[in-house]
């Protein structure tokens, strides 16, 4: 019974963990391929446009977690020159573990997304 | 006899929510990469003014982008999601202050997950924000 009990767990953590999992990093993804073209858009040269980037990421109202949490700890990285790209990474997604962690799984997941997009013309390119 | 009635009761318990979970999340994951591209189509293609009828044909190729993952799609085509229609897609445009398109929301409106043992209902989401970075044709018209 125990037996069928544990395989049981994990049956239901790949389904619905794994599940959560996937979904985090796919709106993660999206969220940073949108904040790297908003980035992008605003690069003129200047440190100003650095600032309107800035801006542009922080007022991107997208979520993840099934559309309920706000991204936080976003980070925004620009080429040297300050007009050729911009990089979005979204490091602190963790995914809470409902099932896996009851037959030894971890109690979180941490998961990460990142894109780069040119500036002229605005597009991704990783 | 009665520890075996007990414990399958549990375990078709389980199995079915694992079954109903799974499959909605499938399909939710499905959800937000169509409406991203969709977003990302919609930000990237030329925003046609000509007439407000223009501004409608470029919102239903959009819908139909996220729909079908194809802007003119074939009259047989099928849905990159089951039973999503253009009519689940929301596209609405953010105007500056010059008028000029400056980025695009797109979002599904009443999508029902139908999931063998219970309904999933999304509505507002999944929901994109994209800059628009495309071709601003105030004069043109949709081909």
């Amino acid at each position: 019974m125990s037996v069928a009990m544990v395989l049981m767990l994990a049956v239901m953590g790949l389904a619905f963990d794994f599940g959560r999992i996937y979904i985090a990093r796919n709106e993660a993804q999206v969220f940073t391929d949108a904040a790297a073209m908003a980035a992008a858009s605003k690069l003129d040269g200047t440190d100003a446009g650095l600032d309107r980037a800035r801006q542009a990421v922080a007022r991107l109202p997208m979520r993840w977690n099934l559309g309920t949490k706000s991204f936080t700890g976003v980070v925004v990285k620009f080429s040297p020159d300050k007009q050729s790209w911009a990089r979005v990474t979204a490091p602190d997604n963790q995914v809470e573990i409902t099932f896996l962690r009851a037959v030894g799984g971890p109690p979180v997941f941490t998961v990460l997304a990142h894109s780069v997009a040119a500036a002229k013309p605005v597009r991704l390119i990783e | 006899m009665i520890e075996l009635a007990v414990s399958a009761a549990v375990m078709v318990g389980c199995l079915a929510g694992t079954v109903q979970f799974g499959y909605t999340f499938y399909i939710y994951n499905q959800l937000v990469t169509a409406v991203g591209n969709g977003g990302r189509y919609a930000a990237m293609r030329t925003y046609r003014a000509g007439a407000p009828s223009d501004i409608e044909k470029g919102k239903a190729a959009i819908r139909n982008m996220v729909t079908y993952g194809d802007a003119r799609p074939a009259p047989d085509a099928l849905p990159q999601v089951p039973n999503l229609k253009p009519d689940q897609v929301e596209v609405d445009w953010v105007m500056d202050d010059s008028g000029n398109p400056a980025s695009v929301n797109v979002s599904l409106i009443d999508y029902t997950v139908d999931a063998a043992f219970g309904m999933f209902r999304f509505t507002g989401k999944p929901a994109v924000e994209y800059p628009f970075v495309g071709r601003f044709a105030p004069t043109e018209s949709e081909p």
